[in-house]
């Protein structure tokens, strides 16, 4: 089983997980929360309240937009998608974790044996 | 029963969120309960995992209303004019009429009134900023610091009223508890006490209202009995301890009388001025 990982790491990785999943595809929250805890099984789990302020910070800086749409059963749910900006941060978000965890690794050799 | 979510986020977020915010949030948790009740859960239970989402209403209100104030006012990132054209001035020329006077005559009445006008005109400067401001100090040091300039201004208020006699050293209470029996000193002291409980609800209403957390409310609310504990309990004792000032030291339990006397009273009477803003409000079922 994956240990969970601790809030306060989760809420600094939550802004590249959030961006690489829309990446793939415009989700809304629940289903974007719920993603990240089944991919990453289960050891980043966002709770609603960890994961709107995020959301919302993100859609401040122009990274996601939101938009209301009914599903088939006629329940609206807003989904968000990346925007062209959002698209321009995934890649040196992603090379700025990279480092991170060659320098952690290096310093307290955290990678797989 | 299925609960209303839409209007449980509306009720407890208590925030003037707009209806987009609340009808996202309701829509997750309902998607949370959905989801629970579909793998058998039973109801009460189903309630009870989406609410362990949120954990801490205020919180959560209070972070996405930072985010939203914030998003509201992204302009040119400077001060709001009222602060810039009205506020900063006028402390800047009250702090040097203030100080002016005070070399003028140390106990006149009207340096301390521009001092206490000087300080209400930044805490106003200080929420006109409050876009800019993190939570802690939105929903802690700004109620806390109003709190305790309103209980400044009402001893102030007090002294001025009821004692008139510049002789009058109203410290001297705690270390002369027979005046708590008699006279003007018990007076002036149970008029005191009676001025902590709105100086207490104005503190937990401030913090509720920036959304902060019921500790946040509590600590807001009897700030002013904490800074008193801080002075009394704390400042003095150890002031006297390295000034070898004899007096203070052979008179423990004056020490002690006072901090019970300026700080866990009045830290009572405060707190019952706080309890109507402590509550959480209830889950409402359709």
């Amino acid at each position: 089983m994956t240990k969970r990982i601790s809030s306060t790491i989760a809420r600094g990785s939550g802004e590249l997980a959030i961006l690489s999943l829309l990446a793939e595809q415009p989700l809304y929250g629940f289903e974007i929360a719920r993603q990240i805890g089944q991919r990453t099984g289960g050891a980043l789990q966002f709770t609603l309240a960890s994961l709107y302020p995020l959301l919302y910070e993100m859609e401040k800086r122009g990274w996601v937009e939101g938009h209301w749409q009914a599903n088939q059963a006629g329940r609206d749910r807003r989904y968000y998608r990346l925007t062209t900006a959002g698209r321009k941060q995934l890649a040196p978000l992603r090379e700025e974790w990279r480092s991170f965890f060659q320098a952690l690794d290096s310093l307290a050799g955290v990678s797989h044996a | 029963m299925k609960p209303d979510w839409t209007e449980l986020v509306r009720e407890r977020l208590a925030l003037p969120c707009t209806e987009d915010v609340v009808s996202e949030l309701a829509s997750h948790l309902e998607e949370i309960y959905a989801d629970a009740c579909a793998r058998g859960t039973s109801d009460t239970d189903a309630i009870r995992i989406a609410l362990e989402q949120v954990g801490d209403w205020q919180v959560l209100g209070g972070e996405i209303a930072r985010t939203k104030s914030e998003e509201e006012s992204m302009n040119d990132g400077t001060m709001n004019n009222r602060t810039k054209t009205v506020l900063l001035p006028a402390i800047a020329v009250l702090f040097g009429v203030g100080l002016m006077l005070l070399f003028v005559d140390r106990a006149a009445i009207l340096p301390r009134v521009v001092w206490f006008v000087c300080i209400a005109l930044l805490l106003c400067a200080a929420a006109s900023e409050a876009n800019r401001l993190n939570l802690r100090t939105k929903s802690l040091w700004l109620p806390g610091f109003v709190s305790l300039t309103a209980a400044s201004v009402l001893m102030f208020a007090e002294e001025f009223i009821l004692v008139h006699d510049p002789s009058f050293y109203f410290t001297d209470i705690s270390l002369r508890p027979s005046h708590l029996i008699s006279g003007l000193p018990r007076w002036f002291y149970i008029v005191w006490l009676l001025v902590q409980v709105p100086c207490g609800a104005l503190g937990a209403f401030l913090s509720r209202r920036s959304g902060g957390t019921r500790v946040l409310r509590i600590v807001a609310g009897a700030f002013p009995a904490l800074t008193m504990f801080f002075l009394c309990g704390l400042l003095i004792p150890i002031s006297a301890f390295f000034e070898h000032n004899t007096f203070a030291l052979s008179h423990p339990s004056g020490l002690a009388l006072g901090v019970l006397i300026w700080a866990a009273v009045p830290a009572v009477a405060m707190l019952l001025g706080a309890a109507p803003f402590l509550k959480e409000s209830t889950l409402p079922i359709a």
